[in-house]
């Protein structure tokens, strides 16, 4: 049945996370993002509450391996349009806060893709103890300073000497990439090569050779970590080569791990969809508690449509960030749609925080106590550049509407 | 749940709609548009279907199948001949502003017979917009004025869909001056009282195939019972009525926007130009899939706002949810249709090819239903939690007059 109501399962994510959102995670967004951290205790705490809020069909990423936790079969899964909702509640309160959550992180799905059963067990195993122990993070380590959509760019070297792999070169703009206790790298064989070319490697922290550089110094999200990655004749072991050899006898093996975006890029568009609504809804606020509406003045109506042409484009994204995650629940491949509804949700969430500070006026740019408008503008403009850029999307889509189309 | 699933019914409906709009309206939509009407056997064919009849409650003779199937089926109408959805018959704008402000009997009395036999030949009209606004005070200039018997309406409306082909109106008049927009009422007329005289039809710049003209009310006099007071509040009776049409414009937008979309993807898929498909260019490539995430995000906010509806949901959610489909689904199908004449290069522009009577349909369909500047000020009005001013929530001639 066409029905936009959420579950009862998912109405209570909702609300949970919008109640934390309001009344923890906002009143400490800002000094997060002077700090340039998020505590350590809040996390911890997070994390707690986290487990209460998955679905029954997710398997806790330190339990790798370990059976799903029981549902019934005959009803449909909703985990991803779950987590979609939680996503967009969760970077409404705070996104580099969402970005900072201990975990595999990005660097789960290429593992859970094209990992050998031991290095599943190896490398989700070492987020078991974190409760007790130090918390932990992956890591996702692709762009270059070369290359960042070209991904067959890439010139981070490896070659095999003896039962180790030899990397050489750098890894810019890492998400958590410094704090990781382990990146998933990916360098080339043979440049030449391309695409068939390229491996995969966890590559974990300490190993000789492997050095962090820069940590970067962002317009927004600044209380989440981004890492400039350095190889020097860094020695890996062969072990660690995601997937065995095995795995790249074809060039699928890479394809696999590029594949993750499908189920990731809906989340990060529901994020930018979060902060949108954020600041759709600060203006709207403020425009509610600041101009005497009671006085026919007529500009009014010029700032009522601005604001609701902003809620009607957030609106239009959250359609397609919805539509793309019931394709992934129902099992319907749904690249073209994953993209599509980044592609949408970037450009609408960063339209409505450019429209949001305009509507305010002098007082939506102001970096006072609790003014978070200033803050959300310069968090959100990244969300139309990573897990690839507004064209990159384009080009996904394209390859999806044109007949014969490899490549522009 | 969120779902993109219609259930069976709905399949079973829309798909037998989507075979009758490819085999019966496509193939003859230039005729209609020459012609100025949807030919006869496509009426009764239509009729035989009970495709007007479909939200029809089933005490008035209908099917009393929810909007979710209405916007369905509209998207398949519009993608086909958008004109001809207008010349279909069957109660249509006038049915639904009957059911939202009369009361159960009146609705009986005046829908009934659009289920009976005979019912292909039948069309109502609203009779809502006038030409000019109202110089001396707010409101319309025409009137209802209290008589012995009841009201007399004076003065002349325009912009109304059907005007020639129905057989009864509902004419919105002012019936206390002092009150501005708060003083309008709602009155059923046959086209057979005294006094109604049909004037002259619009030329219009699309939806050729539907009939747009004036009516004017000379001394017409109409009794207590055929005044529609429209519940507890008329002006939020009204803008439901409003609301609940313009999803149905706006579903054949969409599917305005998709056969613009379709035909433009394959000309770029087909077209050569430096060697390959004009299609494998990016800054081509790139606007089919901004036209694409238009045609489809348009479907969804129309499907969302319709099941909104449907299942009862606080009014004003559905109406923030319609105001924000619509405004999106007529903007979407004017980028849609202005991009495929554009993509088609000088060949658009050629009435050999549909494109360009798709850009013309999509701006006159625009102006069928409250326009997106005036449902902007509804969602935000609505949002901003302040006092709805029927002036500016409804689609008055004050500013931007619409088709009805």
């Amino acid at each position: 049945m066409i029905d936009f109501t959420l579950s009862k399962k998912q109405k209570d994510v909702q609300d949970g996370i919008r109640s934390l959102g309001k009344y923890v995670i906002r009143p400490m967004s800002l000094s997060m993002d002077r700090n340039k951290e998020v505590p350590e205790q809040f996390l911890r705490n997070f994390m707690r509450l986290a487990k209460g809020f998955r679905s029954d069909d997710v398997v806790d990423p330190s339990e790798e391996g370990a059976a799903p936790r029981e549902r019934d079969p005959n009803k449909p899964s909703e985990t991803n349009r779950t987590s979609a909702i939680a996503a967009e509640e969760l970077a409404w309160a705070d996104a580099a806060m969402l970005l900072s959550v201990p975990g595999p992180g990005l660097g789960g799905p290429p593992i859970r893709a094209t990992g050998t059963p031991e290095q599943k067990a190896r490398f989700f195993g070492v987020f078991k103890d974190m409760d007790k122990g130090p918390l932990k993070w992956g890591a996702y380590a692709l762009t270059e300073p070369g290359a960042g959509s070209d991904v067959a760019g890439i010139r981070t070297s490896c070659r095999k000497e003896g039962n180790e792999w030899v990397l050489n070169g750098r890894k810019c703009y890492i998400t958590n990439g410094a704090r990781a206790s382990w990146n998933v790298v990916f360098a080339t064989v043979d440049p030449s090569l391309g695409r068939a070319g390229h491996r995969a490697f966890v590559v974990e922290k300490g190993t000789p050779g492997f050095e962090i550089g820069k940590i970067e110094d962002k317009m927004g999200l600044r209380a989440n970590e981004t890492a400039e990655l350095v190889f020097e004749d860094c020695r890996v072991p062969e072990e660690n080569l995601l997937g065995g050899e095995a795995a790249y006898v074809s060039k699928e093996g890479f394809m696999t791990a590029m594949k993750t975006f499908d189920n990731t890029r809906p989340l990060v568009a529901a994020m930018a969809v979060g902060i949108g609504r954020a600041a759709y809804e600060y203006a709207r606020d403020f425009v509610k508690d600041n101009y005497v509406l009671s006085r026919p003045v007529p500009r009014y109506a010029a700032i009522a449509e601005r604001l609701a042409r902003v809620g009607r484009r957030l609106e239009a994204a959250r359609s397609l960030v919805y539509r793309a995650t019931y394709m992934a629940d129902a099992g319907i491949p749904n690249a073209k749609e994953a993209s599509m509804s980044k592609a949408a949700a970037g450009q609408a969430a960063t339209f409505a925080c450019i429209e949001a500070i305009e509507i305010c006026g002098a007082h939506g740019s102001l970096a006072t106590e609790h003014a978070l408008l200033e803050k959300w503008f310069r968090d959100i403009k990244v969300y139309d550049i990573f897990e690839g850029t507004g064209n990159i999307q384009r080009v996904v889509i394209s390859k999806r509407l044109m007949t014969g189309l490899k490549a522009f | 749940m969120i779902s993109f699933e219609a259930n069976e019914e709905q399949t079973l409906i829309q798909q037998s709609v989507a075979d009758f709009a490819k085999s019966t309206l496509a193939p003859r939509v230039r005729q209609f548009e020459a012609d100025r009407v949807v030919a006869a056997d496509v009426k009764a064919g239509a009729h035989e279907m009970g495709i007007g009849l479909m939200g029809l409650p089933e005490a008035c003779g209908g099917q009393g199948l929810g909007l979710v199937t209405s916007v369905l089926v509209e998207e398949e109408l519009g993608a086909a001949d958008a004109a001809a959805s207008f010349g279909l018959p069957g109660p249509g704008a006038f049915g639904r502003a009957v059911l939202e402000l009369g009361t159960e009997e009146q609705a009986r009395d005046w829908l009934a017979d659009f289920a009976a036999e005979g019912g292909e030949t039948r069309f109502g009209a609203v009779a809502w917009s006038e030409s000019s606004p109202c110089r001396d005070r707010a409101g319309f200039v025409t009137t209802a004025l209290r008589s012995d018997a009841g009201y007399v309406i004076n003065g002349k409306k325009s912009f109304v869909t059907n005007a020639h082909s129905a057989d009864r109106f509902l004419v919105f008049a002012q019936v206390e001056a002092e009150k501005g927009w708060g003083g309008i009422g709602a009155f059923l007329v046959k086209k057979s009282a005294p006094g109604v005289v049909v004037g002259a039809r619009h030329d219009t710049l699309g939806l050729d195939a539907a009939d747009f003209g004036e009516v004017s009310f000379d001394n017409v006099a109409v009794t207590e019972a055929d005044r529609l007071l429209g519940g507890a509040d008329f002006t939020k009776a009204t803008l439901r009525f409003f609301a609940k049409q313009s999803l149905v414009v706006a579903a054949r937008a969409v599917g305005v926007a998709r056969f613009a979309f379709e035909i433009a993807r394959e000309h770029c898929d087909t077209r050569k130009a430096f060697g390959k498909p004009i299609g494998h260019f990016q800054a081509v490539a790139f606007a089919l899939a901004d036209r694409h995430m238009d045609v489809e995000s348009a479907r969804w906010l129309v499907w969302k706002a319709a099941h909104a509806w449907d299942a009862k949901l606080p009014e004003k959610e559905a109406l923030i949810a319609t105001a924000q489909a619509t405004a999106h689904a007529l903007e979407a199908s004017m980028r849609c249709a202005d991009e495929c004449v554009g993509l088609h290069g000088g060949s658009g522009f050629i009435r050999d090819l549909i494109a360009e009577k798709l850009m013309r349909d999509a701006k006159q369909l625009a102006l069928c239903t409250p326009t997106a500047e005036q449902l902007d000020q509804v969602s935000a009005a609505l949002d901003l939690g302040i006092a709805l001013d029927p002036a500016l929530v409804l689609p008055t001639p004050d500013v931007q007059a619409i088709f009805t």
